[in-house]
């Protein structure tokens, strides 16, 4: 990975400072708003002196690293739009957060989240947010979740969700929602609400059925793209699959799957067993 | 034994005039309108004082009749009970009529008077305490006497200070009543009650009933003619403004209010739409400014309500509309692109931010990528991804390396 330069040792003290630092210094220096310290080896803010004072900034990027937590003033940098942690060993978030006025993007993807804070939902103006690779679940959303009304995309992909709470049609601007690789047994009919939604991704869950209400979605536009593979579909399902999105959604409005629907819900089959191994996933490094 | 009818020796129960004759009517009438006396017209009422000293001292002075020398006693008999007097007997002269000293007593306790203080009724003399228990008037309100002052109405009596609004508590001795509803009220609760009535408001300035259009200000409502144009100065009619200093704020005390002409040359917004002035809310865009469900999509013709609209050649559009019409919104930024269009993904970008999402690097369209969830990550990001990671993406052929897409316009 990172090799020390040999001829570090004949540098005056003082300019022997990390890569982390030298960005900063600079970006300070020509008043960068966007600040790049993606893969610059830092575990601590505290490596990053000053930091915590740019309030100038737009842009923070600290991707790749080994951040393992998040200061809670990080919220003092209230110019932040858009914050990428992603691939960090972050197991747990401060609830300023939420309070920042004008971040529109937030990046956690690949990290160590087994729970979102209290009140995570708050955030004002939040448009983007990826929670991709991380460990949490239906229990570990806090209350507030699904009232960051102003979503277009929610990354949920490669987390630990068994069901999505009903309340994810408040999320009205949603456009984006990724599950692809969780534990799903049943998707909610309230997902068949978001009127804006053209990416769904459950791929790799244990879907067996869907509801007919997905099929008001408009599924077959050239901007969508719903992925479905790797689920225990019934036989219907799987064969309209197979024949294309668009046949699958004219099925989901036909009165013939609405029959089978409500027939299978009565019948209550049993649940598949989870058919991803996600036990090698590096976020349940404690 | 003689009755001896004295009437000047003790005060009179007060008799009740007619209301106009009353002194408290009499005041009105002579500094108040026709209005105001009509207005009294409603109840009996009057302010005659009740005194509990007899009216007139003089009178009253009981003289002891010790040395009548030049009158014989044997002309002398006692007011009460007829007899003679007898040598040496104390005799009691009060106005002009004499009595034994046993006989000057209360009619109810035969006692002798206080201080030689009596009240007389009917022709008998009674004692202070027997007089109020006989015949003072009771207060209504409070259950005791009333000495001095009675404010006769509503069928009983009353301290002055005891006759109060039966809504708001105000004393209404010397500022009348109407009688409302088996109640005794005041002009302004009276007026109140009569306006919920009539579905009509009371003006909050003067307290009467607004018959034609009110004028609304700072949360109340007025008779318009109460105020004055804030520019020009004129008198003003239920057309007035009110100008909201502080647009947004709930709290309307700095309002201020203009004739419909000087609020007209202030400025105030006019509707793109319908061309009239806004008061409310107002959405600026495209130059103009909009009444909020005037603002509507130039396709579909829905208001936006604060939703996103989008703008092209002066018209305003919903979302759906302008991507059915026009094309691309970049993923990264949301807005418009305006020039170059990245597409990838089943998304598009502006050329500022087609970009890796995981080291934030901008991309071109030589760079490689690849895709994770349809974003876009570069090679090195994707090296860099958790190795089991990799391997289920592979596993789900969804790890083709891509090139970027070619911009086009
Ligand atoms: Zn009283
Ligand atoms: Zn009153
Ligand atoms: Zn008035
Ligand atoms: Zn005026
Ligand atoms: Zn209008
Ligand atoms: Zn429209
Ligand atoms: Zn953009
Ligand atoms: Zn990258």
């Amino acid at each position: 990975m990172e090799t020390a330069p040999s001829s570090v040792s004949c540098l005056p003290h003082q300019t022997k400072m990390s890569k982390a630092k030298k960005v900063l210094e600079e970006a300070r220096e020509i008043q960068n708003p966007e600040l790049d310290l993606f893969d610059k080896g830092v575990a601590t803010f505290e490596e990053m002196p000053g930091l915590l004072n740019m309030t100038n900034i737009t842009r923070l990027t600290l991707s790749l690293n080994r951040l393992k937590s998040v200061p809670p003033g990080l919220a003092n940098l209230t110019n932040l739009e858009i914050i990428n942690l992603a691939n960090n060993q972050i197991e747990d978030l401060p609830l300023s957060l939420s309070s920042m006025p004008k971040l529109r993007i937030l990046n956690l993807s690949i990290n160590r989240l087994y729970t979102l804070p209290r009140g995570f939902g708050a955030f004002p103006v939040l448009e983007i947010l990826d929670l991709t690779y991380n460990n949490l679940k239906e229990d570990s959303l806090p209350g507030n979740f699904f009232m960051m009304e102003t979503l277009r995309a929610l990354y949920l992909g490669d987390n630990d969700f068994e069901k999505l709470p009903p309340e994810i049609k408040n999320l009205k601007n949603l456009e984006i929602l990724g599950l692809r690789e969780n534990d799903l047994i049943e998707l909610p009919k309230e997902i068949g609400e978001l009127s804006r939604l053209r990416e769904l991704h459950v791929q790799g869950n244990r879907l067996t059925i869907i509801p007919p209400e997905l099929g008001n979605l408009d599924m077959s536009s050239n901007k969508a793209a719903f992925r479905f593979e790797g689920n225990e579909w019934v036989q219907p399902i799987a064969d309209q699959l197979q024949l294309g999105i668009n046949h699958l959604q004219d099925y989901l409005r036909s009165e013939t799957y609405r029959i089978l629907y409500n027939r299978y819900l009565t019948n209550k089959p049993p649940v598949p067993p989870p058919c991803v191994d996600k036990a090698k996933k590096v976020s349940r490094i404690r | 034994m003689m009755m001896v009818n004295q009437k000047d020796a003790s005060p009179r129960i007060p008799r009740l005039g007619a209301i106009e004759n009353s002194s408290l009517a009499q005041r009105r009438a002579s500094k108040g309108s026709k209005d105001d006396l009509s207005y009294y017209r409603y109840e009996e009422y009057d302010n005659v004082p009740l005194t509990p000293k007899p009216i007139n001292e003089q009178s009253l002075k009981v003289s002891w009749v010790t040395n009548i020398a030049n009158m014989s006693r044997d002309n002398m008999l006692c007011s009460k009970c007829g007899e003679g007097f007898e040598a040496q007997e104390k005799i009691v002269n009060s106005t002009g009529q004499l009595w034994h000293q046993q006989c000057f007593v209360c009619a109810q306790c035969f006692r002798e008077f206080a201080d030689g203080v009596f009240y007389e009724y009917d022709g008998r003399k009674y004692c202070e305490h027997d007089f109020h228990v006989l015949f003072a008037p009771c207060c209504q309100r409070c259950g005791t006497f009333i000495i001095g002052r009675v404010i006769k109405a509503m069928n009983s009596s009353w301290h002055a200070e005891c006759f109060r609004c039966e809504m708001c508590q105000l004393e209404l001795a010397d500022t009348g009543f109407i009688k409302n509803g088996g109640r005794a009220l005041c002009h302004e609760c009276n007026a109140k009650v009569k306006a919920i009535g009539l579905g009509k408001y009371v003006c909050h300035k003067c307290h009467s009933m607004i018959d034609d259009q009110p004028l609304k200000f700072r949360g109340e409502v007025y008779h318009p003619y109460h105020f004055n144009c804030t520019a020009c100065g004129v008198e003003l009619d239920a057309n007035a403004r009110e100008v909201r200093n502080r647009p947004g704020l709930a709290k309307n005390d700095t309002n201020e209010l203009y004739c419909l002409r000087c609020h007209d040359k202030m400025g105030v917004p006019i509707c793109g739409a319908c061309r009239r002035p806004i008061e409310e809310r107002v959405v600026t865009a495209l130059g103009k400014h909009w009444h909020v469900e005037h603002f509507v999509c130039a396709k579909c013709e829905k208001p936006f309500f604060g939703h996103r609209h989008y703008e092209k050649k002066g018209l305003a559009y919903c979302e759906t509309h302008y991507h059915q019409l026009f094309g691309n919104l970049c993923h990264h930024c949301n807005q418009v692109i305006a020039g170059d269009v990245f597409t990838a993904l089943n998304k598009a970008w502006c050329v500022h931010h087609f970009a890796c999402s995981v080291c934030d690097q901008k991309m071109n369209q030589k760079t490689k990528f690849y895709e994770c969830d349809l974003k876009p990550v570069c090679k090195k990001c994707y090296e860099r991804f958790p190795k089991e990671l990799r391997n289920r993406l592979r596993r789900q052929h969804e790890a083709t390396p891509r090139r970027a897409p070619t911009p086009s316009d």
